[in-house]
């Protein structure tokens, strides 16, 4: 324990001397931090169970058409799909140390750290764009102009029923699939976006210098929120990528 | 020294047993850079399992994969490891009512009739039995191009020139 927290600890405890940052109503950094951490996790099953609706959507539909499943998901990129696993998985480990260093006193090193993060989770977006753009441009979209590529004037009237030459061998009924797709990585992506806006808000504040040794709640609650986003795409890679 | 400071105090103030500072634990460098490797490993172990046919296997391998990698997250880079038992019970919890939800629904719909299409009655495809609920086969392609094709193509409200566009694949 360092000398600057110990003498924190004797003023708080004796003359009643609270930690600016200690909320009013906790009776101890410790009980606030605790606090903290279960409404995380609770708020992480929330969002466990959000997801949980497009995963049972995605096994209905599955179970109901394999084949058409293992057709549709060929037209998505494997390679692209598993750089981005690693691109997230790194960004949990960049998270998981950010919180190390906040936890060691290492200002520096926490904003390194969390830099490193938020430039993952951009890079993560940029190959979702590419991603997104060729399906669309595929007319993988699912909707009215199913079939046909967005950008263009193939699809004037609507009303798309034949699938063009890109995507022959596909049933009309893998409109499906892809909407399972871009709703399960779409509500992910969003997901992504709130955590670039959480962590720059949590870098901000680190450089600020509102961090330290005893209390570094944010880093700890923002970094939770990341590697969420990294449990979700865990489960969603195999399962759109990879169909068996 | 600290330790010699405080312990007249933590003993003066012995009902209160609360840790008045944060003690989380602190995490090895080298230790979660491990578990990174571990779970680079795992997808490229998911990735090269795919590309094995296994069957129906395939699916339960790359969901075990992912949840073995989901528990090396969680419990490492999340902390949960060094966290109070009830975090992990309501993290826990949150998957156990995700399989009621599921099980509940597909159970649901693999013991639904479904519509006999020439009667127009619900029925068990197992026994043609009448039966509660149903819904409407979905027609893929496969059905369309071989048996029964008019009447499961009729039920289906898709329009009919959807069905013919894969088996007429000339139309562009």
């Amino acid at each position: 324990m360092s000398t600057a927290s110990s003498t924190e600890h004797a003023a708080a405890s004796h003359g009643h001397e609270h930690p600016k940052w200690l909320a009013h109503h906790f009776d101890s950094p410790a009980q606030q931090f605790d606090t903290a951490k279960l409404g995380m996790w609770i708020f992480i099953c929330t969002e466990i169970l959000m997801f949980g609706g497009l995963f049972v959507a995605y096994a209905i539909f599955r179970g109901q058409e394999p084949q058409m499943f293992h057709q549709a998901h060929e037209h998505l990129n494997w390679r692209l799909g598993a750089v981005n696993t690693i691109v997230l998985l790194f960004s949990s480990l960049t998270a998981a140390l950010s919180v190390r260093q906040s936890q060691v006193g290492d200002r520096k090193g926490t904003s390194r750290y969390l830099v490193l993060t938020l430039l993952c989770a951009f890079g993560f977006l940029c190959i979702k764009y590419l991603e997104y753009t060729a399906k669309l441009d595929h007319g993988l979209l699912p909707g009215r102009c199913f079939g046909h590529p967005w950008f263009g004037d193939h699809c004037v009237g609507g009303g798309a029923a034949v699938l063009p030459a890109a995507v022959h061998g596909l049933s009309t009924r893998a409109h499906m699939f892809f909407a399972i797709y871009f709703m399960m990585t779409g509500l992910h992506g969003v997901h992504v976006l709130v955590g670039i806006g959480v962590l720059s808000w949590v870098l901000m504040r680190n450089m600020r210098g509102d961090f330290s040794k005893g209390y570094f709640t944010a880093v700890e609650i923002g970094a939770l929120y990341w590697h969420l986003v990294d449990l979700v795409w865990i489960y969603l890679f195999p399962l759109l990528y990879l169909v068996g | 020294m600290s330790t010699h400071t405080n312990e007249p105090h933590d003993q003066a103030h012995g009902e209160d047993h609360e840790e008045w500072d944060v003690h989380a634990h602190i995490s090895d460098t080298k230790f979660l850079v491990g578990i990174f490797s571990a779970l680079i490993v795992l997808t490229i172990i998911t990735v090269a399992v795919s590309r094995v046919d296994l069957g129906s296997a395939n699916t339960f391998v790359a969901m075990l994969v992912a949840t073995v990698k989901a528990g090396l997250v969680a419990t490492f880079f999340m902390h949960l490891r060094h966290e109070k038992p009830f975090n992990t019970v309501i993290f826990i919890s949150a998957f156990v009512f995700l399989g009621v939800f599921i099980f509940f629904t597909l159970d649901d719909l693999s013991t639904r009739g479904r519509i006999d299409p020439s009667n127009g009655v619900t029925v068990y495809a197992r026994n043609g039995e009448a039966a509660p609920g149903g819904f409407t086969p979905i027609v893929t392609p496969e059905h369309g191009a071989t048996g029964a094709h008019g009447a499961a193509a009729a039920d289906h409200a898709a329009p009919a020139a959807g069905h013919d566009a894969p088996a007429a694949p000339a139309h562009h």
